[in-house]
C-alpha cells in the first residue's frame, strides 16, 4: 500500500502520452486527479497504523520472491506525503482550466506526475543513493516543467536552474560517497550504525558541508538561493506553486533534516550554524521581497525566507521547535502553494505581474483577491490563521530554549513579511481601479476552486489547530525528534 | 598497474572530447566511452556497484537519451560559443585537478573506514537482487527526461479541442 504512492504517479505517467492521443483534455485531466485523490486518500489510511506502530517497514515481493524493494514510513515521511498529495491536488485542479492556453495536457501532466513520483520515493526510501537517485527524478521533471511555456525566460530560468541544480547534486553524490567509503553501506540504519562506531569528525564534518551546500541549493537558502526568483517566477503558475510549495521542502528541507537527524546526529555546534543560515535567509529574503515589482519574484523571495523559519525551528532541535517547524512547512506548502496559483488567476485575467501595473482588482475579481488575502495573511502568521500557529511554536520554542536573539529577529522579520504582503494587496486589490481593468472578469471555475480550496485549509488548519497537529504533526516531530534511534528501531 | 594507468589515460582523454567536440553526436559518443573506461576502473577496484551504476545510467541510458534529444535538433539550431567558455573549460581543469589534488589526497588518509566485508556478488547480483530500488529510480530518471524531450520538443501548434 505504501509503494502505491511511487507506483501509481509513475503508472498513470506511463499512460499518459498514449491517453493524449485519444483525448486531449477530458481524461488526462480526470485521470491525472483522480491518481492524486487517491494517493491522498491512500495518506489518511496509514494514520492509524503510524499511531499504532510507530513505523512500518514493508518489503516487497515479485511472485513469492524477494526483490529488495525496502520502503520505511514513519510520521516524519507520512506527514510529507500527505502535504505532497494535499497541495499537489490542489494544483491539478486548478491546471485544469489553467493549462487550456498551453495546450499538451497530457505532457504537462505526465511530467507532473512523475515529479510527484520523484518526490514521493525520495522521502519513503531508507537509503542514501536511493534519496539521490529520486531526487534526480524529481530534478529531471522539474527543468522540464519550468521551460514547459517555451519562451526566452522559461528557457533561460530552466537552464540556470539546471546548472545550479547540477552543482547541489554533485556535492550531495560526493558527501554519499564518503559516507559510503568510511562504512561500506548506503542504508540509513547501517550508515547511522557505522557513523557512530567510527571515531571521524572531520570527515563527517566535511560531508555535512557538501550535504548543506547541496541540500541547501535546493532548499535556496541564502547564500545558495540564485537560481530560485528566476526560475519560480518563470514557470508556469501551477509549477511556481509545486516548486515553492513542495519541491525545496522535499528536496531540499526534508532530504537535509532525515540525514542530519536520523543518520548523522546533530551537534550543538551544526545547530547554531544552520539556525544562523536559516536566520539570515529569513531576513536577507524578506527584504529582498519588498523591493519586487513582479508579484512571482516577490513571492519567490518570500518563500526563501519562509524556508529560513522552518530550517530555524528544525536546527534548534527541542521537540517544540521541531513541531512548530513542521507545522509551518504545512502551511506554507498550502499558502505559498495558494498565492502561487492566485498570481497565476491574476495572470490569466489581466494579462501581467507588474504590480504596478494592477490596482483596485478587489472590486472586479473578489474570489481571487479574497483568497490571495487569507494566503498573504496566513503566511504573515496573523491569526487566527494557520501560519500564526507555526511561527507562535517556533518563537514559543526559541524563548524556551533562550535563544532571546533569534527570537527577536523572527518577530521582526515576522513583521517585515506582513508588510510586504500589505504592499501586494494594496498595489493589486485595493486602490482606485485602473480603467484598463474594467472589463475583467473572475478567473474560470477550476481556478477559483482550487484557490478557495486552499484558503480554506490555511482557515480550518488554524481553527482546528489542535486535532490537525494531534494527528499529522506530533508523531512527525516525535519521529524526528528520536534522531539515529529512529532509525535504528526500523530492524531494516 | 599499466592496465590501470591507460585505463585513466583513456578516461581523461575521452572526457576532454566530450567537452570540446563540435559535433554533439560525437562528444554524446565520447562521453559514453570515457564512462565505459570509468565502469571498468571501478570493477577493476573491486567496487562493482560504481561499475554497475556508470555503465548501466551513464554510458548506456543517458547516451541513448542524449542521441534521441540530439537527433530531434535541426540545422540552424547551432550555437556559437563565446571564446570566453573555449577558455575557461581548460584553466576550471587544471583548477579541478591542483584542488582534487591536494585536498582529497590529505582527506583520503584521514577517512577511516569499518573493516565492512567488500561488496559481494557478480553484475547481475548487484543489479537485480541488492540494489534493486535504484533500477526503479534509474527508470524513473529516464523516463522523466524522455517526457522532457516530449514536452520541449513538441510542436508550438495548437491543441485542436477535442
Amino acid at each position: 500500500m505504501v509503494f502505491l504512492f511511487i507506483l501509481i504517479p509513475l503508472l498513470v505517467a506511463a499512460f499518459l502520452p498514449l491517453v493524449g492521443k485519444l483525448s486531449k483534455k477530458l481524461l488526462p485531466d480526470v485521470l491525472t486527479n483522480a491518481a492524486l485523490a487517491f494517493l491522498l486518500f491512500n495518506s489518511f489510511l496509514l494514520i492509524k497504523p503510524i499511531f499504532n506502530q510507530g513505523a512500518i517497514i514493508q518489503n516487497l515481493t515479485w511472485f513469492g520472491e524477494k526483490v529488495n524493494l525496502q520502503i520505511a514510513l514513519d510520521g516524519f515521511n507520512l506527514f510529507m506525503l500527505f502535504t505532497i498529495s494535499l497541495v499537489s491536488l490542489c494544483i491539478s485542479l486548478f491546471s485544469i482550466d489553467y493549462l487550456e492556453h498551453y495546450g499538451h495536457k497530457a505532457n504537462f501532466y505526465a511530467l507532473f506526475l512523475v515529479m510527484i513520483a520523484g518526490m514521493n520515493g525520495l522521502v519513503l526510501v531508507p537509503d542514501l543513493f536511493s534519496v539521490y537517485l529520486f531526487l534526480e527524478v524529481a530534478a529531471v521533471a522539474s527543468y522540464a516543467l519550468v521551460a514547459f511555456g517555451l519562451g526566452y525566460d522559461e528557457l533561460e530560468a530552466s537552464f540556470k536552474y539546471l546548472m545550479l541544480s547540477v552543482v547541489a547534486s554533485a556535492f550531495t553524490l560526493l558527501s554519499i560517497t564518503i559516507i559510503f567509503g568510511m562504512t561500506g553501506s548506503l542504508s540509513f540504519q547501517a550508515v547511522a550504525q557505522g557513523l557512530q562506531d567510527l571515531n571521524a569528525k572531520l570527515v563527517i564534518g566535511v560531508c555535512l558541508a557538501f550535504f548543506i551546500m547541496g541540500f541547501g541549493l535546493k532548499a535556496a537558502l541564502v547564500p545558495f538561493h540564485a537560481w530560485l526568483p528566476d526560475a519560480h517566477p518563470s514557470a508556469p503558475a501551477p509549477i511556481s506553486a509545486m516548486l515553492s510549495g513542495l519541491l525545496i521542502k522535499v528536496s531540499g528541507i526534508y532530504a537535509l533534516f532525515r540525514i542530519i537527524y536520523s543518520v548523522i546526529g546533530i551537534s550543538s555546534a551544526l545547530s547554531q550554524l544552520l539556525m544562523a543560515l536559516g536566520t539570515i535567509s529569513i531576513v536577507v529574503a524578506a527584504l529582498l521581497a519588498l523591493g519586487q515589482h513582479d508579484l512571482k519574484r516577490m513571492l519567490a523571495y518570500s518563500s526563501i525566507s519562509q524556508v529560513g523559519y522552518i530550517v530555524l525551528g528544525l536546527a534548534l532541535g527541542t521537540p517544540l521547535g521541531i513541531a512548530g517547524a513542521l507545522f509551518h512547512l504545512f502551511n506554507h506548502a498550502v499558502a505559498k502553494g495558494l498565492l502561487f496559483l492566485n498570481s497565476g488567476s491574476v495572470q490569466h485575467i489581466t494579462g501581467t505581474r507588474n504590480l504596478d501595473e494592477l490596482g483596485g482588482l478587489g472590486k472586479k475579481v473578489p474570489i481571487t483577491a479574497g483568497t490571495n488575502l487569507v494566503g498573504a495573511l496566513s503566511i504573515a502568521g496573523v491569526p487566527p490563521l494557520a501560519g500564526f500557529w507555526s511561527k507562535l511554536l517556533i518563537i514559543m520554542a526559541l524563548i524556551q530554549a533562550r535563544e532571546f536573539g533569534y527570537a527577536l529577529v523572527a518577530i521582526l522579520a515576522s513583521i517585515l513579511t506582513l508588510w510586504y504582503y500589505l504592499l501586494i494587496q494594496r498595489k493589486a486589490f485595493f486602490g482606485r481601479l485602473a480603467e484598463k481593468w474594467l472589463k475583467v472578469k473572475e478567473a474560470p471555475f477550476w481556478m477559483s476552486a482550487a484557490n478557495i480550496l486552499l484558503a480554506l485549509i490555511c482557515i480550518l488548519a488554524g481553527i482546528f489547530f489542535t486535532p490537525i497537529y494531534k494527528t499529522w504533526i506530533s508523531p512527525a516531530a516525535e519521529a524526528l525528534a528520536k534522531g539515529i534511534q529512529q532509525v535504528l528501531m526500523w530492524g531494516l | 598497474m599499466v592496465i590501470q594507468i591507460l585505463l585513466l589515460c583513456g578516461l581523461v582523454i575521452f572526457s576532454g572530447l566530450a567537452i570540446l567536440l563540435k559535433d554533439l553526436i560525437k562528444a554524446a559518443l565520447s562521453l559514453a566511452v570515457a564512462s565505459l573506461f570509468l565502469g571498468i576502473i571501478f570493477f577493476s577496484l573491486a567496487a562493482p556497484y560504481a561499475g554497475v551504476f556508470e555503465i548501466s545510467v551513464v554510458a548506456g541510458l543517458i547516451t541513448v537519451l542524449f542521441i534521441l534529444t540530439i537527433a530531434l535538433t535541426k540545422k540552424g539550431d547551432e550555437v556559437n560559443e563565446a571564446r570566453v567558455v573555449k577558455l575557461a573549460f581548460p584553466i576550471f581543469f587544471i583548477l579541478f585537478l591542483l584542488i582534487d589534488g591536494l585536498v582529497m589526497k590529505s582527506l583520503l588518509q584521514k577517512i577511516p573506514a569499518l573493516p565492512a566485508g567488500p561488496e559481494a556478488g557478480n553484475f547481475g547480483e548487484v543489479l537485480w537482487r541488492q540494489r534493486t530500488f535504484d533500477l526503479v529510480a534509474q527508470v524513473g530518471v529516464i523516463f522523466a527526461g524522455v517526457l522532457a524531450v516530449l514536452a520541449l520538443f513538441r510542436k508550438k501548434e495548437e491543441d485542436k479541442d477535442e
